[in-house]
C-alpha cells in the first residue's frame, strides 16, 4: 500500500495533535459487544457476548472467538469483518513462523506481529484503521498470557481486561474480583459473572461465547452445553 | 573435481553425557596448495550453540554472516537465545531457499538445548536435516570420519573422554585425506564451561 | 523506497542469486555437489478400515549411508500422512509447505482436510517446477469420503491406486504387493504385508535399508509405528569403547566458564525507595 504518490494516509494529525481516525476507531470498539479476558494461575479465559441482530439468525454460524494457533485464541470487540482480516493475517504469520523455526510462535511474537499490522493500517495510504480491539489468550513456555491490542497498534499484557460496551463497569467488577491465585475454573465463573453484570436479557449458552486454555496448551471454545453447565454452577 | 574439494575440510560433532564436542581441521587450501594452517571453520553462535561449516570457504563465511544476522535479530526480538533445534531449522530454511543455486557448504550444528540436553545435526547443501543421536561428520574427510566414529564412539562419555575420542577420530581421519589436516580445533561444551583446544597434527 | 540492502527474513519462494556463479563454476569443470537422497522404498495400501503407509529409514549421499534411521513418513494433516522419496530436502520442504497450507485451510473451513486437497496442492507445486523439485510421494489418508491412496511423481502426475510403491526399491516392494495383495485385508494382515514389502526393499535394494516405519490411518484415528521392525540391529559395537594409550598432543587449551544466567527477582523494591 502507499505505492502511488497520490495515495496518502487517511489517518492524519489534527491541529491539536490527535489522530481523530484512531479515536473514531476506538469509539467503534467502545460501542461493540462486551468482551473480556482473565488470566488465571493455570490458564486464561476469554469471553464475549454474542448478541445477534435477530432471533432468525442461526447462532451456530457465528463464531466470535477464534483459534490463531493450537495454543493461542483471540476475541474482539468492534467490527466483525475487520476481525476476520486480522485473524487471517495472524494465522498466516503464525504459520510462517512455524515453517521457519519448526516451533510454535510465542504469544508475545504473534501479538507483536498482529499489532504491527494494525499500526501499519494507521499510517498507510488508502486504508483506514481497524475498528476492532483484540484480546489474545495464549499459553506457551512463558506461562499463561493475556494481551489486548487496540486499533492504534498499541498492546499491553493484562491480568484481566474488558472492552466494548460497559468497559468501565466490567473493569471495575474485574478489579474487585481478581486475585493472583485464581484457578481457571474460578476465572471462568468470574468471566460469566462479569458478562452478566451488564447483560441485557437472559444470559445463556447461546448468547455468550467462552474460550479457555489451560496447562494442556490447547485453546478451545466451549460448546453451548458446557457454558450452560458453568452458568448452572454460577447460579 | 567437486566444489567441496576446492578448500578441503573435516568436521565432526559428537554427543557425550550432558555435553557435546565439535571439532574441525585447521587447513585452508586452494586445491592441493595450502593457504592457511589456522583457519576457523567452527563458529560460536552463543555460549551453548556452535556451528561448523564445511565446503567452499567463501560460501561458508557468507552463510555464517547471514546466520549471525538472523540470530541477532531473533535475540533482540524474542529476548532469548535460540534453541539448537530452532537454529537448525533456520539454517535449513536459509539453505533450501537457494535450492536451485545452493551455497556450497555442509553445516554441522551442535548445541545444548533445554535442560542441557545435547543436540547435534548436519545437513546437505540444500538443507536436508539429519538428526543423529551419536555423531555427525562433514567435509572432504567425511568417509574416513564415518569409519573412525563408527568404531570409536560409545554412548555417555564424560567430557574428557569425549575430547580424546573426538580428537583421535579427527586426526586419524584427516591423515587419510590430503585436503584437510594441519592439526585440529576442538570445542567440548558442558553445561558449565567451554573447553577449547588446539591439537597438534601432521604438517604434510 | 530503494530495495532494502540488508537481507530481511524472506517472504518465501526460492532465491536464484547464486545460480549464475554456480553455472560459471560448473562450466569451468568444478562439479556441483550431490544432494542427500532418500534412496528409499516407500509403499502404501488400502485395507478394510483405512490406509497403511510404510517406509524404510536409510538416507544416502551417493554410495554413502548418511542416516541410518531417518523419518520418511511426513505429517500432512491429522488424518493424512505422506511418504517421500527423492531428494531429501525437497520431500521435506514440499510436505512441510503443503501441511502448512492445509492447516490454514482447516482454520478457514473448520473441517477436516481432504486427501484430494493435499494431492492437488502437491501436484500443482511439483508441476510448476517441471520436475526440478525432485519429490516422489505416496500420499495416504482417510477423510469424509473414505480412505484414499495416491502416488505423485516429481513432474506432477498422479495416480490413484489400491496399493502403491515408490522409490528405488519400488520394484522389490511391488513384487510383494502384486503377489499377495487382496481387497479387504484386516489391519494386522495389512501391517504385515506392508512390512514385508518394505523388508523386500531393504534387503534387495541397496538404496534402502535399516528399519521399517509404518503409519496406519483409520477413520478418526492414526498410529505412527516408528521403527515397527528393526531387522538390522547394530552388532559390532564394543562395550568398553576404544582405549587410547597415547594421548593426543594439545598445543593450547582455553577454558571459558559459562556464567549462570542471573534471575533478578523483586527488582521493584529498590526502585520504590
Amino acid at each position: 500500500m502507499g505505492d502511488s504518490q497520490y495515495s496518502f494516509s487517511l489517518t492524519t494529525f489534527s491541529p491539536s495533535g490527535k489522530l481523530v481516525q484512531i479515536e473514531h476507531a476506538l469509539t467503534a470498539v467502545g460501542s461493540g459487544q462486551t468482551s473480556l479476558g482473565i488470566k488465571a494461575a493455570n490458564g486464561v479465559v476469554i469471553a464475549t457476548e454474542k448478541k445477534l441482530p435477530s432471533i432468525l439468525v442461526d447462532e451456530t454460524s457465528v463464531q466470535k472467538i477464534q483459534c490463531l494457533t493450537p495454543n493461542i485464541g483471540v476475541v474482539y470487540s468492534g467490527m466483525g469483518p475487520d476481525f476476520r482480516v486480522l485473524v487471517r493475517k495472524s494465522r498466516k504469520q503464525a504459520e510462517q513462523y512455524h515453517r521457519l523455526y519448526k516451533e510454535p510462535i510465542p504469544v508475545t511474537q504473534l501479538v507483536r506481529e498482529t499489532a504491527a499490522v494494525m499500526q501499519e493500517f494507521t499510517q498507510s495510504g488508502g486504508v483506514r484503521p481497524f475498528g476492532v480491539s483484540l484480546l489474545v489468550a495464549g499459553f506457551d513456555d512463558n506461562g499463561p498470557q493475556l494481551y489486548q491490542v487496540d486499533p492504534s497498534g498499541s498492546y499491553f499484557s493484562w491480568k484481566a481486561s474488558a472492552m466494548g460496551k460497559n468497559v468501565s463497569n466490567a473493569k471495575t467488577f474485574l478489579e474487585k474480583r481478581y486475585t493472583d491465585d485464581m484457578e481457571l475454573d474460578d476465572a471462568v465463573h468470574t468471566a460469566i459473572l462479569t458478562l452478566k453484570e451488564g447483560f441485557e436479557g437472559q444470559i445463556s449458552g447461546k448468547n455468550i461465547e467462552i474460550g479457555i486454555i489451560g496447562t494442556d496448551k490447547k485453546f478451545r471454545v466451549l460448546t453451548s452445553a458446557e457454558i450452560d453447565d458453568y452458568l448452572a454452577e454460577v447460579e | 573435481m567437486s566444489i567441496f574439494e576446492y578448500n578441503g575440510s573435516a568436521l565432526i560433532a559428537m554427543v557425550g553425557k550432558n555435553c557435546f564436542a565439535i571439532a574441525s581441521d585447521r587447513r585452508l587450501g586452494v586445491q592441493l596448495q595450502t593457504i592457511a594452517t589456522d583457519f576457523q571453520r567452527i563458529y560460536k553462535v552463543h555460549d551453548k550453540l556452535f556451528l561448523g561449516l564445511s565446503g567452499l570457504a567463501t560460501d561458508a563465511q557468507t552463510l555464517y554472516q547471514r546466520l549471525v544476522f538472523r540470530h541477532k535479530l531473533y535475540q533482540l526480538r524474542e529476548e532469548r537465545d535460540m534453541k539448537p533445534e530452532t537454529f537448525a531449522s533456520l539454517v535449513s530454511a536459509l539453505l533450501y531457499e537457494k535450492r536451485f543455486g545452493p551455497y556450497f557448504c555442509q553445516p554441522v550444528i551442535a548445541g545444548l538445548g533445554d535442560g542441557d540436553k545435547p543436540f547435534i545435526c548436519t545437513m546437505d547443501s540444500i538443507g536436508a536435516k539429519e538428526l543423529a543421536k551419536d555423531f555427525v561428520v562433514a567435509g572432504t574427510a567425511s568417509e574416513s570420519l564415518y569409519g573412525a566414529c563408527e568404531s570409536m564412539f560409545k554412548p555417555d562419555m564424560e567430557a574428557e573422554e569425549l575430547f580424546e575420542t573426538v580428537s583421535q577420530a579427527l586426526l586419524s581421519s584427516v591423515d587419510r585425506d590430503c585436503l584437510s589436516g594441519w592439526g585440529g580445533h576442538v570445542y567440548v561444551v558442558t553445561p558449565t564451561e567451554i573447553r577449547e583446544r588446539i591439537l597438534k597434527g601432521r604438517m604434510d | 523506497m530503494s530495495k532494502a540492502v540488508v537481507d530481511l527474513p524472506p517472504k518465501g519462494g526460492f532465491s536464484f542469486d547464486l545460480c549464475r556463479r554456480n553455472d560459471m563454476l560448473a562450466k569451468k569443470g568444478v562439479n556441483p555437489p550431490s544432494f542427500r537422497k532418500t534412496g528409499t522404498t516407500i509403499v502404501g495400501l488400502i485395507f478394510q478400515d483405512g490406509v497403511i503407509l510404510g517406509a524404510d529409514t536409510r538416507a544416502t549421499e551417493g554410495p554413502i549411508v548418511c542416516d541410518k534411521n531417518c523419518e520418511k513418513i511426513h505429517y500432512m494433516a491429522p488424518n493424512i500422512y505422506c511418504c517421500g522419496a527423492g531428494t531429501a530436502a525437497d520431500t521435506e520442504a514440499v510436505t512441510d509447505m503443503v501441511s502448512s497450507q492445509l492447516q490454514l485451510h482447516r482454520y478457514h473451513t473448520g473441517r477436516e482436510s481432504r486427501v484430494v486437497t493435499a494431492l492437488t496442492l502437491l501436484k500443482r507445486h511439483l508441476f510448476s517446477y517441471q520436475g526440478h523439485v525432485q519429490a516422489a510421494l505416496v500420499l495416504g489418508g482417510v477423510d469424509v469420503t473414505g480412505p484414499h491412496l495416491h502416488t505423485i511423481y516429481p513432474h506432477g502426475s498422479t495416480d490413484t491406486l489400491p496399493y502403491a510403491t515408490m522409490g528405488s526399491g519400488s520394484l522389490a516392494a511391488m513384487a510383494v504387493f502384486e503377489s499377495k495383495y487382496k481387497e479387504g485385508l484386516t489391519r494386522d494382515e495389512g501391517i504385515q504385508l506392508v512390512a514385508e514389502a518394505i523388508c523386500s526393499g531393504i534387503f534387495n535394494d541397496l538404496g534402502s535399508g535399516s528399519n521399517v516405519d509404518i503409519c496406519v490411518i483409520t477413520k478418526g484415528h492414526k498410529d505412527y509405528l516408528r521403527n515397527h521392525l528393526l531387522p538390522n540391529p547394530r552388532t559390532y559395537i564394543s562395550e568398553k569403547g576404544y582405549p587410547f594409550p597415547k594421548k593426543i598432543e594439545v598445543l593450547l587449551t582455553k577454558i571459558t566458564p559459562l556464567k549462570e544466567k542471573v534471575e533478578i527477582i523483586e527488582a521493584g523494591d529498590a526502585m520504590e525507595e
